[in-house]
């Protein structure tokens, strides 16, 4: 099934990693402080999906990279005062709503820049090497192994989870899988054989006995294997979602683009979309029905703006941006059993790569150095490492990075998910520098 | 070693084997009679088709509806409407007035009954197999009718060369949307958009990064530059929920090559005015060939030569994609470099023919082997027809139930294909969707529980929200009455052929179900029902 096995991230570690340093700082500026790492810290990862057009989004506002922007971004460049500037040269598109006010308070760590050695401009090898978060690819994620190592074996079936319908590999680790749950209701057997109509009452056992048996040693059949693991996990999960699968249900203390009272509209005057706030809902339902959940996985597609950019990268931001301070507000309001959902929680967002810095005929192409973020009330906000230059790029004229993504992944692993220095680094291969914005 | 050898003679369980992989499964007492013939004769027919569609193309042509759907949605989604009943042919014609339709559910429960009905399941099978290799997705093509325009090109031309192919889905209007060759504009000096150069080489033809750098791709993109289409003033229809909206089924593709170039084209539901010059000119370098982008050979489009350069210029490279796509998706996930590497020799010797490669690996004793059989998790749309054609009604009953049509498939269609993991007709980005254990999540395991109750429970009428039911009969399962609880099983387990069951799982269903004796009545007869639910939800009961 692998042609080409890349190995040329092995043995990178430290090396050829500019080291990061906080500046522009908005504790300093204006902002509040950040609140102590909480006891019981829960982590949101959205995947911006497609590869994003950050220049558009943190974009330059003055400086040699603002004229070669200008001169790259004929059509689609952001004029300087479409910006909101967060340090010396750079400023956030006003487009990604709410992203800003989080900005002002000090609550976001911005880290232009962030990619790899020998990247790819392919979104599919990019993604996986995203997901694997290795030096060694093996076939498992980066966040799959902390769970192998974190989660209690034989339970904390709720403990990583995703509110998409797939199973990304960077939840897939060597013994375990994240649970995979896109409803609040219904997540049982089907409720057609539950009612007694058919045959003998319901027994679970009977479905049950059929997964839990095949996990086991005497299954040697790969696929069997894999149809037995994701049939346990569901139906140790069902177990434990809820009553009769359902949660309690919940109205949000606060409108989400795509609701009818959302006060933004997208540019046609239509609804923004509701495709990242309908699953940032569901986590907060979740965190207020009080699951064990520490890890979660979230995903916005449609970041691939080849063509027609104009037209859809201030939607995609402003569903972005707007859902992401929603659910900052709503989860103020949420308690949780081990405390206050929104000084519990951290977002990051993170895209498989940058696009182009010259434009096409109406959009971008792929590029390679992108731009992460993270976002709570424990967050230093400011930016993290050097904002890339838009001149001196790689011989496919791409900007060349300058924060390695496994960096921000070691940061969250010890410093968020408190795991020993050892481990993280066990996770990741070898030892990368931390990040300052916790 | 893949040992491509013919195999010479063959059982009842191995034709099963073969319909499964190629199909959407057969009857026991259909693969017994398929085994009277020689495996050669037997798999030349399966590929070829020619069986009687009278029956079926009766059906498609008597049904204004071939799903039931007694109150179409109105939406205010530009090319989705409120559509009254229209009389025949029927409304999945993708072309004329019933082009601007764009119900995409119902698009996909027309799929799902021709995979179940289809006298020609092979051609269904390839072009499942082409609509995830060339991945295209309804959410940007925002058109039902391309779409399924599409997938026609994939029936009939799926066992074309290779080549002619792809020539053939770098023309396909909704492949033009979908990656952006509408928009890819290398006149002049402007810079083209690399998006579908970038991807026929990494996703359709090579694999990533496997022959190919950055500039074969900016090369490629110029000499593609300007293929979008056009559309007659005959083929644009009038959208009636929204006059300014106009588009269309299909158009005439078209190069821009300087001469005279009236035609409207495409774009976002729009139609636009004439065809802007987009083609490049002068000569490039692509995969260490010189071509002029502006003077193709004979009989082809500006650009063409260096589209189907890829073939040649990149064999071993293609022909070992080709050989990957085709064996996870019929033979196995788990096959060893060497087996690659032989299957990719046998599709250089075939000359890209796609009919001959085909006929050879479904013939062979690779395909055949004992360590290949259920060694697939099967697909969930593949999974879902299979078990309907087991269990759910045959051509005729199913058209003669009231309402007409058949009902079913546009309740399970949407949402349950996407929950369970293959979002028919519109897969998420252009490499598809992963296949074997790629199937595999508790997500798409518990839509496959699902699935299978509305399948195998479904006895009357839908009273509730969640029986989403398939009409089926028991006594239909079994032309003979089951005279023990282990008859039932082995009935089950022949119509379902799942994996193996181990014993001890079996026994204690059969012990739950039936505690003490045994008489086929209605208990029974519902007991059964559950049973085969219980089959198909079993982890022998996702491989194939």
């Amino acid at each position: 099934m692998h042609f080409t096995r890349r190995t040329f991230l092995q043995g990178l570690g430290a090396t050829g990693v500019a080291m990061a340093t906080g500046c522009g700082l908005k504790s300093t500026l204006g902002g509040q402080p950040a609140i102590p790492i909480p006891a019981h810290p829960v982590l949101l990862v959205i995947d911006i999906d497609g590869g994003w057009d950050w220049l558009n989004v943190l974009t330059p506002m003055s400086g040699s990279n603002r004229s070669v922007y200008e001169a790259s971004r004929a059509t689609l460049g952001i004029p300087v005062d479409q910006l909101v500037r967060v340090d010396g040269e750079a400023g956030i598109n006003k487009d990604l709503t709410g992203m800003t006010d989080l900005d002002a308070l000090g609550r976001v760590a911005w880290i232009p820049g962030i990619g790899m050695n020998n990247p790819d401009l392919s979104h599919f090898v990019s993604i996986a090497l995203w997901g694997q978060g290795a030096t060694q690819p093996d076939g498992t994620g980066w966040l799959g192994r902390f769970a192998d190592k974190a989660f209690n074996a034989s339970g904390d079936v709720l403990r990583g989870l995703t509110v998409t319908s797939d199973l990304p590999e960077m939840l897939h680790g060597a013994t375990r899988d994240f649970v995979s749950i896109t409803s609040s209701s219904g997540y049982v057997y089907p409720a057609w054989l539950r009612s007694d109509r058919i045959g003998l009452p319901y027994d679970p056992q009977l479905m049950e006995s059929g997964f839990a048996a095949a996990v086991t040693p005497a299954t040697t059949d790969p696929s069997q294997m894999a149809a037995a693991k994701s049939g346990k996990l569901f139906l140790d999960a069902q177990n434990q979602f809820g009553t009769n699968g359902t949660l309690p249900p919940r109205t949000p203390t606060v409108p989400y683009p795509g609701d009818p009272d959302y006060p933004l509209k997208s540019g046609k005057g239509g609804s923004l979309s509701s495709a990242l706030s309908g699953q940032l809902k569901l986590i907060a339902q979740m965190l207020a029905a009080g699951l064990p959940t520490q890890v979660f996985f979230a995903r916005l597609s449609g970041w691939d703006t080849h063509s027609n950019e104009a037209r859809d990268l201030p939607n995609l931001q402003r569903t972005l941006g707007g859902s992401i301070k929603a659910f900052y507000d709503d989860l103020a309001k949420v308690q949780t059993p081990l405390g206050n959902a929104q000084e519990r929680m951290m977002v990051v967002g993170y895209s498989e790569f940058g696009r182009r810095v010259p434009e096409n005929q109406g959009g971008t192409d792929h590029g390679t150095a992108g731009l992460a973020f993270a976002v709570g009330r424990a967050v230093t906000g400011g930016v993290y490492g050097a904002y890339p230059s838009l001149s001196d790029l790689d011989p496919n004229k791409n900007m060349k990075f300058t924060v390695d993504f496994r960096s921000l992944f070691a940061t969250v692993l010890d410093r968020w998910l408190g795991q020993p220095a050892s481990t993280t680094n066990a996770i990741l291969g070898t030892s990368y520098p931390r990040l300052p914005f916790l | 070693m893949a040992d491509l050898t013919p195999k010479t003679s063959w059982t009842a369980e191995d034709a099963a084997h073969l319909a499964r992989r190629a199909g959407f499964g057969i009857s026991p007492e259909a693969a017994a009679a398929l085994a009277t013939q020689t495996v050669d004769a037997a798999v030349n027919a399966w590929v070829d088709g020619g069986a009687d569609r009278k029956a079926m193309d009766a059906v498609l042509a008597a049904s204004a509806d071939v799903v039931d759907e007694p109150s179409r949605k109105a939406s205010t989604t530009a090319g989705s409407v409120d559509v009254p009943a229209v009389p025949a042919p029927h409304p999945f014609l993708v072309q004329g007035v019933d082009a601007w339709r764009n119900d995409f559910a119902r698009a996909q429960a027309y799929l799902a009954f021709r995979m179940q009905y289809d006298p020609y399941p092979f051609a269904e099978r390839m072009g499942l197999f082409c609509h995830n290799l060339f991945a295209t997705g309804w959410h940007k093509v925002d058109n039902v009718a391309l779409m399924l325009n599409q997938y026609q090109t994939f029936r009939a031309h799926g066992l074309d060369n290779f080549d002619d192919l792809l020539v053939l889905v770098s023309k396909d209007p909704a492949m033009a949307i979908w990656l952006d060759l509408v928009d890819n504009d290398a006149a002049g000096g402007n810079v083209p958009n690399e998006n579908y150069a970038r991807e026929v080489m990494e996703l359709y033809s090579l694999g990533a990064d496997n022959g190919y750098n950055q500039t074969d791709i900016t090369q490629l993109a110029r000499a593609l530059s300007g293929w979008s289409f056009t559309v007659p003033a005959s083929s644009a229809i009038v959208d009636p929920t929204n006059p300014d909206n106009l588009t269309a089924a299909g158009g005439n593709f078209r190069v821009y090559d300087g001469s005279a170039n009236p035609d409207a084209y495409l774009r976002d539901l729009q139609l636009q005015a004439n065809l802007p010059k987009m083609h490049g000119t002068g000569t490039i370098t692509y995969l260490g060939q010189t071509f002029d982008i502006a003077k193709p050979p004979s009989g082809m489009v500006p650009g063409e030569d260096a589209l189907r350069s890829i073939v040649t210029s990149r064999a071993v490279q293609c022909s070992q994609f080709l050989a990957q796509r085709l064996l996870i998706h019929f033979v196995t996930g788990r096959f060893t470099e060497g087996d690659l590497t032989d299957v990719a020799a046998m599709i250089r010797a075939a000359g890209f023919n796609l009919r001959s490669v085909m006929k050879t690996l479904l013939k062979s004793n690779y395909f055949f082997a004992a360590s290949n059989r259920f060694a697939l998790v099967e697909g969930p749309v593949s999974w879902t027809v299979r078990a309907a054609r087991a269990l759910g009604y045959d051509l005729a009953s199913a058209d003669a139930i009231s309402p007409k049509g058949f009902p079913a498939w546009s309740n399970v269609a949407d949402p349950y294909f996407e929950e369970a993991g293959m979002k028919l007709l519109d897969p998420i980005g252009p490499n598809g969707w992963k296949e074997d254990v790629g199937w595999m999540n508790s997500n798409t395991i518990r839509y496959r529980t699902k699935i299978a109750a509305a399948v195998a429970l479904g006895a009357g009428a839908p009273d509730s929200s969640d029986a989403r039911l398939f009409p089926s009969d028991v006594n239909r399962w079994f032309p003979t009455a089951p005279a023990s609880p282990a008859d039932v099983l082995g009935r089950l387990v022949a119509l379902l052929q799942p994996g193996a069951i181990p014993a001890a799982v079996s026994t204690a269903w059969l012990q739950a179900l039936w505690p003490s004796g045994f008489t086929w009545e209605t208990a029974a007869q519902g007991n059964a029902r559950v049973l085969a639910y219980l089959i198909l939800c079993s982890p022998a009961g996702q491989v194939y």
